[in-house]
C-alpha cells in the first residue's frame, strides 16, 4: 500500500518527471506518468482518496 | 518426434503440426514453473497484488482477517508432466465474511492476444479452461472469467469432490457475441479462481452465461476455505483455449516460459534469489563520467521488451531499496538511483546517479527490478 508519493523533475529537463512511491512496507520505486502502468494507476487512485503528492518543483 | 516432409500441393493442416507449440494458452505461465517475485510470502491478504508465482495476482476485496501463506509448491498431479503448483495456505482463519470480502488467484490478459477469439461478432469463440487443483476444503468453488473492457463476466462451478487429491477440472464458457476486446496492450480478459466471497458476490444467481457485470452473481456457492487453518489449495496446469474442450496442456521449454513472463517482470538477481537479497550476484557495475550536474547517467536494454514502461525499484546489495552503491575520487557510499523518465521505456532502463560536484570518473552498483503487470 502507498505511504507517500514525491514528483521528481529530470536534471536538465524540467518538462519530465517520475513519481518516487513509497510503499507501507518501506520500498521505494520509481513510477512513470503512464496511464498503462499499474502503479500510476494505483497513485491516481490513492490521489483521489486523499493522497497529497509531494512536489517541491523543479 | 517423427518429422514430414509435405509434398508441394499439401496445406499445413492442423492434423500436420498436431504436437507441436503453437502457443495456444492464453494463460501465461500456467504450469507455475516462474516465480521471480520469490517463492514464498507469508501473511498475505491485506493487499492485492502480485506476490510470488509470475503472472498470477493475489486479488480480492474487504477486510477480512483471513491470511495465507502463498508459494510456489512442488505437491503436484502424479505423472502429469508438472513440476509446480501455486499453494495457498491459510493461516489465520476467518469464519465470518463481511459482505464485500473476497479473494481470488488472478491472471490479467491484454486485448491484442485477445483478438482471435473475434469476441463481440456472431463468430465468437468458445474457451475451455482446465487445470489441476487440491485441497482438504472439498464443495463448490467458481472460476470466472471478465471482460474489463465492457464490464461483462461469466462464472463456472466447479466441485472439489475428494479431499487432499489432485483432480482435473474443465470448464467451457460460451463465446461472447456481445463487447469487442480492445486491440492494445491494456487488460481485457481477466480469469479469477475464487477462494472465499461475501454475500455481496453470492447473493444472486451465478452467471453462467455472460452477461453485464453485476457483483451479487459472479460467486454463488463459493466455499470459504478460510474458514479454518487446516485449509489448503493448490493448483496448476491452467490453460485456457479457444475451443469447446481441453486439449492435453502446453509445456513451454523453461527459457520460453521465463521470457513470456519477463515481458511484465524482469529482475537482475538470479532466478533463485528474490529481490531485495542481501546479494552481489548478478548485481551491476558500471562506470562512467559527469553529465555536468554531477549525475552518472547510464541505459541498460531490457531483457524483452515490456508491456508499457515499467515501474522501476533499484536496490544496493545489501537490499536498501531506491539506492545503488556510488563511488568516486577513491570514495563512495550508497546515494539516490531515480529512473529517467522520457528515456526509461518498454525496451530499456535509463538511470542518473548523483555522485555528487567535482568528480571526473566514478561508477555505481546495484540491482533493479522493473515492473509492467496488468
Amino acid at each position: 500500500m502507498i505511504q507517500s508519493v514525491e514528483k521528481i523533475y529530470m536534471p536538465n529537463d524540467n518538462t519530465v518527471f517520475i513519481y518516487k512511491m513509497t510503499t507501507t512496507d518501506g520500498i521505494v520505486s520509481d513510477v512513470p506518468h503512464d496511464t498503462a502502468n499499474r502503479h500510476y494507476q494505483e497513485i491516481l487512485e490513492w490521489v483521489e482518496n486523499g493522497g497529497i503528492i509531494v512536489d517541491n518543483g523543479a | 518426434m517423427a518429422i514430414t516432409r509435405l509434398g508441394p500441393n499439401q496445406d499445413i493442416t492442423a492434423a500436420k503440426i498436431a504436437g507441436t507449440i503453437n502457443f495456444k494458452n492464453l494463460i501465461i505461465n500456467g504450469d507455475m514453473s516462474i516465480a521471480q517475485r520469490g517463492t514464498s510470502q507469508a501473511s498475505v491478504g491485506t493487499s492485492f497484488t502480485y506476490f510470488t508465482v509470475d503472472r498470477f495476482k493475489l486479488g480480492g476485496s474487504g477486510s477480512s482477517g483471513a491470511r495465507f501463506t502463498m508459494s510456489q509448491d512442488t505437491d503436484v498431479p502424479t505423472g502429469q508432466g508438472f513440476a509446480k503448483s501455486l499453494k495457498m495456505d491459510v493461516t489465520t482463519a476467518d469464519g465470518s465474511l463481511g459482505a464485500s470480502d473476497a479473494i481470488q488467484i488472478v491472471q490479467r490478459i491484454e486485448g491484442q492476444n485477445l483478438q482471435y477469439l473475434k469476441k463481440g461478432t456472431s463468430n465468437a469463440e468458445s474457451l475451455t479452461l482446465s487445470f489441476w487443483v487440491k485441497s482438504n476444503k472439498t464443495g463448490t468453488y467458481i472460476a470466472e472469467l471478465r471482460d474489463t473492457d465492457n464490464s461483462r463476466t461469466i462464472s463456472k462451478a466447479y466441485t472439489i469432490d475428494s479431499a487432499s487429491t489432485w483432480e482435473k477440472k474443465t470448464l467451457t464458457f460460451e463465446g461472447d457475441t456481445t463487447g469487442t476486446f480492445n486491440n492494445d496492450n491494456g487488460e481485457s480478459l481477466r480469469l479469477l479462481h475464487w477462494l472465499y466471497a461475501g454475500t455481496d458476490y453470492t447473493s444472486g444467481t451465478l452467471a453462467t452465461s455472460w452477461e453485464s457485470l453485476t457483483a451479487a452473481n459472479r460467486a454463488v456457492g463459493q466455499v470459504n476455505l478460510a474458514d479454518s487453518t487446516d485449509n489448503n489449495w493448490w493448483i496448476t496446469g491452467i490453460q485456457l483455449e479457444a475451443d469447446t474442450s481441453a486439449s492435453d496442456f502446453e509445456f513451454l521449454p523453461y527459457d520460453v516460459n521465463l521470457m513470456r513472463c519477463q515481458r511484465y517482470y524482469q529482475k537482475t538477481y538470479n532466478l533463485n534469489d528474490a529481490p531485495a537479497s542481501s546479494t552481489f550476484t548478478g548485481h551491476l557495475d558500471i562506470s562512467g563520467f559527469s553529465d555536468g550536474s554531477s549525475n552518472l547517467l547510464f541505459a541498460i536494454p531490457f531483457k524483452v521488451r515490456m508491456r508499457t514502461t515499467p515501474t522501476v525499484t533499484y536496490y544496493t546489495s545489501g537490499g536498501t531499496s531506491g539506492q545503488w552503491y556510488a563511488g568516486r575520487n577513491g570514495s563512495g557510499g550508497n546515494a539516490t538511483a531515480t529512473s529517467y523518465s522520457g528515456r526509461t521505456a518498454e525496451s530499456n532502463l535509463s538511470t542518473y546517479v548523483n555522485l555528487g560536484a567535482s568528480w571526473t570518473g566514478g561508477f555505481v552498483a546495484g540491482h533493479y527490478t522493473v515492473d509492467a503487470e496488468l
